[in-house]
């Protein structure tokens, strides 16, 4: 009886609880301020580099008017840019320019080359989507088996034809791919079978890192101790898997879904401009090819807003789904 | 670790993944034979002439008298310039990774040896470069500066840098005491080689395709981009123009993988 | 548990008994503490219990709870018996509840996993009903407002009490208690954790590991002191606390020195603490000492503590 009285006085009512809500707002806050000031230095430093070489070459109106420019065009440039005055002065017009997305005219297009990269947007969108999801279904399968036999001797060979499966780059298996399915650059632009293809060869590259990637998370997690606690209260094998290995190594590994996506971008300039898919990344290709330097620009200051945008939405959603990352001030003792 | 930094992991810091409980000898065996192979290779290459231009014997096939894999649409013997791939690779890789090395070396320390406001800087221009997409940096500063070997190996390594800086910060930072000189040292000098090797396997796939899409090396070089992109145009009358080069470009980038992985194994953290 | 015996192989393949000859019985409402140092085997008897011995660990002889043999069962058979039968209290709870799910729905999943056969229409608000019950049960104020608390928010001996009340969800038989104060530094509270442990014998029975002999007699009737794997002295706890006769005992209890601390080798021959025993005679570096009755316990030694030579 001394003894509940104790209980009683002793009672633990643990830290006064701050509501979630502000631990939260303020962490998003905080992570999205630091997303834009990424975003702001990569392209402060993309315009500074390119404002350097154009500056550097030969002739940097008619590299900034685009080759192909009529004189008209190139004279223009000229002026546009300021390339007469100091330099100081010619480097603000650039960045100003930058900032108030005026990126020219395509003389090759013939059109506003900030438009014309909207216009590709959705065609590379719906590719990266389409991959992401394939990706994800086949990684997150095989990364959840294989991470499952972390001691055993599958896993050695499993490991060992992921390993070498990534190492064939997608720039060959898709020009395998071209060749096997008879394809020419002329051929069968736009179709099914070049989005499937190209869907094909981009998986191809992501798949084995990402599900090596899942693999160790999934082994990471089923060693935590909470899965014994689970184990000992009498749980199946099927309820530790989905109710306490999967939930939080798919949410270590959900961290990894913006490099995939910044992977992805990278690899799609190459994907697209092999199978003629007319999204962002043939578009720039293109441009290099033709000089094309207003179009160049404005792909490379799109695809960085949308990088880091991508990242942006996977803090939130990370922020969202993790408990722990809501900074809730810690409790005493603990 | 916060999410974003777990995130580099993915394909840049991959001896950072738990190791498998079984180690495996034969990664580290075949990737160092196979890298010897294509070092030989090159050297190979290197003694070689590849530009004959000899516009009456194009499109040769394999197994015709003096072009054991056939020629390509100029006329060049594809096993010359196969081999001569290999040197070029190399003669691009190799510094570049090295480059890579010392700068991301320098800005790891640099961050572990820092508190506070710098190192947070540091950690963010790291994560910025790690994270961003490779190519739609690295195509346009080459197409602006131009194609040629030195614009292709400044970018490459620089761009390359920050996996490195990410795993020597890794080894190095122990939070509040950072390690004196001497054991730092020690700890970068076991973290960059697996580290080392995959990026030379990255670089080589990069310098490919950089050069495939024309924004790489010179059009008369070896590179195998230059051969897959004539290879593109003609695969139909002359497949072998493209998987010569893609089997060398293989068994190069199998080889790094598989060495940087059996030594990320072997001096790695150990099992997660 | 009679003459359990739970066996690992070394790297040269040999099997290596980690646990050896443990035979103890406990009934509802008592308490047995298991004392040891760490290394000594007290997990290993908690985690037989549970059948939680991990690959390629062999347990062999009798574990019989509810008139049912524990030993030899697969696990799905193990399913039935964990957490309903006989439930495990983990020691420093700070990574024992997984930190992305609320502790409430931890301890539902306990409840839901195990009442089968319950009417439909009500299993939801029952379950939710039983664990709030097991939270208040376990001294946790305010339960509604816990429940939908995650592990982090929880200070340390909060957190053991929300383990208790887990075992506690379905009402076993048999509690196992694996170092219950571990992570808990004040006196007080280390207190009141000992008591909501001695509520529990109301209605069941419960063994108690802990390496500190005052922490087992504070709890537990009796009590069995371990030293590398085996049982070398058991009885009365407030007897064996007050005039230890094995000399690992009187070590525990601070009463004799250390010699000197030496790695665990059960393969050898003879006594096992001889090593380290300062009441270590010839005869204990050759044979084994069995398990005899003196004065009111029981003691494996050639030469206990305390006797006049």
């Amino acid at each position: 009886m001394a003894g509940a009285a104790l209980v009683k006085l002793v009672s633990v009512e643990g830290p006064p609880r701050e509501e979630d809500g502000y631990g939260l707002a303020a962490h998003i806050g905080k992570r999205l301020a630091y997303r834009a000031i990424q975003l702001a230095a990569v392209l402060l430093t993309a315009t500074t580099l390119s404002f350097i070489l154009v500056r550097l070459s030969a002739s940097p109106a008619a590299l900034l008017a685009g080759a192909g420019a009529t004189p008209a065009q190139v004279r223009s440039a000229h002026l546009a840019y300021g390339l007469d005055g100091p330099i100081l002065r010619q480097y603000l017009t650039f960045l100003v320019r930058a900032l108030r997305l005026d990126f020219g005219q395509s003389p090759v297009h013939q059109a506003v080359a900030l438009e014309l990269v909207r216009q590709r947007l959705p065609a590379t969108l719906a590719l990266t989507a389409v991959v992401l999801v394939v990706t994800g279904l086949v990684a997150v399968s095989v990364g959840v088996w294989l991470g499952l036999r972390a001691g055993r001797p599958e896993h050695g060979w499993a490991f060992r034809l992921l390993l070498t499966g990534q190492s064939l780059p997608a720039l060959a298996l898709g020009l395998v791919l071209f060749h096997v399915f008879g394809l020419t650059p002329a051929s069968a632009v736009g179709s099914p079978l070049r989005f499937t293809l190209a869907v094909l060869t981009l998986a191809w590259w992501l798949v084995p890192r990402s599900a090596r990637f899942t693999a160790g998370t999934v082994a990471g997690a089923a060693r935590q101790s909470w899965v014994l606690t689970a184990r000992a209260m009498g749980a199946t094998s099927r309820e530790l898997l989905w109710g306490h290995v999967l939930p939080n190594s798919l949410l270590a590994a959900l961290a990894l879904v913006g490099v995939q996506v910044a992977f992805l971008l990278s690899a799609a300039v190459v994907v697209e401009w092999l199978f003629g898919w007319p999204g962002v990344g043939e578009l720039l290709a293109g441009s290099l090819h033709t000089g094309d330097f207003p179009v160049v620009e404005a792909t490379v200051f799109v695809l960085a807003v949308l990088v880091f945008a991508v990242y942006a939405a996977v803090d939130l959603t990370l922020a969202a789904a993790d408990p722990r990352l809501r900074r809730t001030p810690s409790p005493a003792g603990v | 670790m916060t999410g974003p930094m777990l995130a580099q992991e993915m394909g840049l810091s991959r001896r950072l993944m738990p190791v498998p409980a079984f180690p495996m000898p034969g990664l580290l065996i075949g990737g160092s034979i196979g890298l010897m192979l294509v070092a030989v290779l090159g050297l190979i290459g290197a003694g070689l002439i590849q530009e004959h231009v000899t516009p009456t014997q194009r499109l040769l096939a394999p197994g015709t008298l003096g072009h054991p894999l056939g020629t390509d649409q100029l006329g060049r013997d594809v096993l010359a310039r196969t081999l001569g791939g290999f040197r070029w690779s190399l003669a691009v890789v190799v510094p570049a990774t090295a480059i890579a090395a010392f700068v991301g070396t320098l800005l790891g320390l640099a961050a572990a040896a820092n508190r506070g406001w710098t190192r947070t800087i540091l950690e963010s221009v790291t994560e910025s470069a790690a994270g961003f997409p490779f190519f739609v940096l690295a195509a346009p500063i080459i197409g602006l500066a131009g194609r040629g070997y030195w614009p292709l190996l400044m970018v490459l390594g620089i761009v390359s840098s920050a996996p490195f800086a990410i795993a020597v910060f890794e080894s190095t930072w122990r939070g509040r005491y950072p390690m004196g000189l001497t054991r730092a040292l020690h700890a970068v000098w076991r973290a960059l080689p697996a580290v080392g090797a995959f990026m030379v396997a990255d670089l080589v796939v990069a310098e490919v395709c950089l050069s495939f899409l024309g924004a790489g090396a010179p059009a008369s070089a070896p590179s195998w981009g230059n051969m897959l992109a004539d290879a593109r145009q003609s695969v139909a009358a002359a497949p072998w123009m493209l998987y010569v080069p893609a089997t060398a470009l293989l068994l190069t980038v199998v080889s790094a993988n598989w060495f940087g992985e059996g030594l990320g194994q072997l001096w790695g953290p150990g099992p997660g | 548990m009679d003459e359990v015996r739970v066996q690992f192989p070394d790297a040269r393949g040999r099997w290596v008994p980690r646990l050896d000859g443990i035979s103890f019985a406990v009934e509802r409402g008592e308490a047995l503490g298991i004392v040891g140092e760490p290394g000594s085997g007290k997990t290993l008897v908690a985690l037989s219990v549970l059948g939680l011995i991990p690959p390629p660990g062999h347990v062999s002889g009798s574990i019989r709870l509810l008139g049912h043999e524990l030993v030899g069962l697969v696990e799905p058979e193990w399913w039935r018996v964990r957490g309903r039968d006989v439930a495990m209290v983990f020691a420093d709870a700070r990574y024992s509840l997984n930190p992305v799910r609320t502790v409430g729905s931890q301890i539902e999943e306990a409840v839901d996993r195990h009442y089968e056969g319950f009417p439909h229409g009500m299993t939801r608000r029952w379950v939710r009903e039983r664990a709030l019950e097991a939270l208040a049960e376990a001294g946790v104020a305010r339960p509604r407002v816990r429940f939908r608390d995650y592990p982090h928010q929880l200070v340390g001996d909060l957190r053991q009490r929300v383990m208790i009340a887990l075992a506690g969800a379905n009402r076993p038989p048999l509690y196992v208690a694996d170092e219950p104060t571990a992570g808990i530094t004040d006196p007080v509270r280390a207190q009141v954790m000992l008591h909501m442990l001695r509520r529990l014998l109301n209605a069941a029975a419960l063994v108690l590991m802990t390496r500190d002999p005052a922490i087992a007699a504070a709890v537990c009737k009796r009590v069995a002191v371990i030293h590398a794997g085996r049982v070398v002295e058991t009885g009365p706890a407030d007897l064996i606390v007050t005039a230890p006769r094995h000399p690992y005992t009187a070590e525990l209890l601070d009463a004799a020195p250390r010699t000197s601390a030496t790695a665990i080798n059960p393969i050898r021959p003879g006594c096992a603490f001889a090593a380290r025993c300062p009441n270590a005679i010839e005869q204990c570096r050759r044979l084994r000492p069995p398990l005899e009755p003196l004065d009111g316990r029981q003691v494996a030694c050639w030469n206990p503590w305390g006797e006049t030579a």
